[in-house]
């Protein structure tokens, strides 16, 4: 975990990336020397486009794509790297929760198709343009799309539904701080 | 007109030619575990190739948003189960991250010592597995005799053969026990005269080499791009471990080698995977040499709460990139977690690979690949 073991620092990366991005970036961020651009879903391909081909930033290799749904929206992440410098890139896109739809990013990176196909099958995140747009790891006639939040109300504790409710640490009476057993 | 005249009317051939489709698995010896391939075939050869998943698949990610950080840690090492203990190590890398904990150095060290061991015997099981696709048994039988001796270091220090559930966050279970060091210190003087075993019986095994040379061939771009990482893209050249580029835990302290392939066919994977075990040797040995006394866990709260923010951390399991991106709100429990496995984009490159070769050659560039389901399905 060394943040400057690499040729670009993080500052550096995100520099060089607004210049590139310009107005497509929405913001720029850095989050545990990750640089994390936001992007609107209609300019994520030009986005992932600049950055695949880019010189400095050369984002070849695509690690991951997630989706996370925040109950109020949903996300996804797209983990680039560049095998050059060691600033990991997140691409994010922030998507109508009601109508989960961004271009597909397929014809950029070929890793990308399973991945994404992956995220249709947890999320109902449609991918436009994607090939083949199937559930990957759940049967097929499955009726719904497992990890959104609501998708077993009668499995998840109904607490934890929304980001807000967090739940605080049951301890019995009189008890101060129980230590870690194991 | 009848069926029989269309047939073999004039100018057709007096034989039926069509594309055959073939299942094979997902109860099949040869696609490790439950891996199912639509072939579909001309004669011998696969025209096209189609992996198809879910047969192990558990719903581990939706798990860990019902259970606290610590009741989901037993979970990890069921995934890929063969190098359990790297899951957990990028688990409890992604959570000390988030909560800012600094791991005690004597934890690091052991970290290193279990997960060098584990990833030598999850090579042994890859080339045993390789060698049984091609239909050599004794190499297979070999492996395991010698994994023995792995898994019993491993035992003493963890409890488990396989599951280990060793790590914790800031740390690890409990400290190895008196007689750990002596018992490595002879296995690593002992392996490296077995590997050469392997080596000379398989790497100069003609059979062995005129099925591998030149077939499956990866280019360094293709690997790059399906997102391949490990093994499996070192042998086609690229220069890329975590271990050594990131420098996660103690690494940057230690002396090794990263080796690479030049053509990136199965025969370059095989022996990137029989040098890395070479290399984690030499590791283990430097951990042993290095390791300091101190504590080797934190007192830590049983209920951990982790502050609200996401993170991503993987380290160089032997497959590649075992990858976590965790989600916290504050919460007793994850919001979300992504497990990311390396396989799961190897797999992904098999239609590429495979199609236009024939069946036998098939087995052999998928069990090249080094692949394990139960880190795909999750």
């Amino acid at each position: 975990m060394t943040p400057d073991s690499g040729k670009l620092t993080s500052q550096q990366a995100l520099e060089h990336a607004r210049d590139l991005l310009g107005k497509i970036a929405r913001d720029l961020t850095i989050s545990d020397w990750h640089l994390v651009i936001d992007v609107r879903g209609d300019d994520l391909p030009e986005a992932a486009l600049r950055l695949r081909d880019d010189e400095k930033l050369s984002c070849k290799y695509i690690i991951s794509i997630i989706g996370v749904d925040y109950v109020d929206w949903m996300e996804t992440l797209y983990l680039l790297r560049s095998l050059d410098h060691s600033v990991p890139i997140r691409l994010r896109v922030r998507l109508d929760r009601e109508k989960p739809e961004v271009p597909s990013v397929t014809y950029i990176w070929s890793g990308a198709n399973w991945h994404e196909r992956e995220a249709y099958d947890f999320f109902g995140i449609r991918f436009l343009g994607h090939p083949d747009l199937r559930r990957i790891l759940t049967r097929e006639d499955y009726d719904t799309h497992p990890m959104k939040k609501d998708a077993w109300p009668h499995r998840v504790r109904r607490t934890e539904w929304r980001w807000e409710n967090i739940e605080k640490p049951r301890r019995l009476p009189g008890e101060t701080d129980r230590r870690d057993r194991s | 007109m009848s069926v029989t005249d269309e047939l073999t009317g004039p100018g057709k051939p007096s034989f039926h030619l069509e594309e055959m489709v073939l299942n094979m698995g997902p109860q099949h010896p040869s696609t490790h575990g439950v891996l199912r391939l639509v072939l579909h075939l001309d004669g011998e050869l696969a025209v096209s190739v189609e992996p198809v998943l879910g047969y192990l698949h558990r719903g581990f990610e939706k798990l860990a948003e019902n259970r606290t950080y610590l009741q989901y840690l037993a979970m990890l090492s069921r995934l890929d189960y063969l190098s359990g203990s790297f899951m957990e190590w990028s688990y409890v890398r992604s959570i000390e991250a988030l909560m800012n904990i600094e791991v005690p150095k004597r934890a690091e060290y052991i970290r290193v010592i279990v997960s060098e061991l584990n990833r030598i015997i999850s090579h042994e099981v890859a080339i045993g597995d390789f060698m049984l696709n091609l239909g050599a048994v004794t190499p297979f039988f070999w492996v395991f005799r010698d994994r023995e001796d792995v898994m019993d270091l491993l035992e003493m220090v963890t409890g488990q053969r396989m599951m280990y559930n060793y790590m914790r966050v800031g740390g690890v279970r409990w400290d190895l026990p008196e007689d750990f060091e002596a018992g490595c210190r002879k296995f690593l003087k002992e392996y490296p005269a077995k590997i050469d075993d392997y080596e000379q019986l398989i790497t100069d095994n003609e059979i062995f080499i005129s099925r591998t040379l030149g077939m499956g061939i990866i280019k360094p771009y293709e690997a790059l791009d399906y997102g391949l990482s490990g093994p499996n893209a070192r042998a086609s050249g690229v220069d890329w471990d975590l271990r050594r580029e990131v420098g996660y835990s103690v690494y940057p302290e230690f002396d090794f080698k990263v080796p690479l392939g030049q053509h990136g066919d199965c025969f370059d994977r095989y022996k990137c995977r029989i040098e890395e075990m070479r290399e984690s040797v030499k590791i283990v040995e430097q951990a042993l040499d290095a390791i300091c006394d101190g504590p080797v866990n934190l007192k830590l709260p049983p209920m951990l709460r982790p502050p609200a923010g996401d993170i991503y951390r993987a380290v160089e399991s032997p497959r590649g990139e075992y990858g976590v991106y965790l989600v916290s709100n504050g919460g007793l429990r994850p919001w979300r977690l992504k497990l990311r496995d390396p396989t799961f984009s190897a797999i992904s490159m098999i239609p590429k690979l495979t199609a236009g070769n024939k069946i036998a050659d098939l087995v052999a560039i998928v069990g090249s690949l080094d692949l394990l389901m139960g880190g795909v399905d999750r």
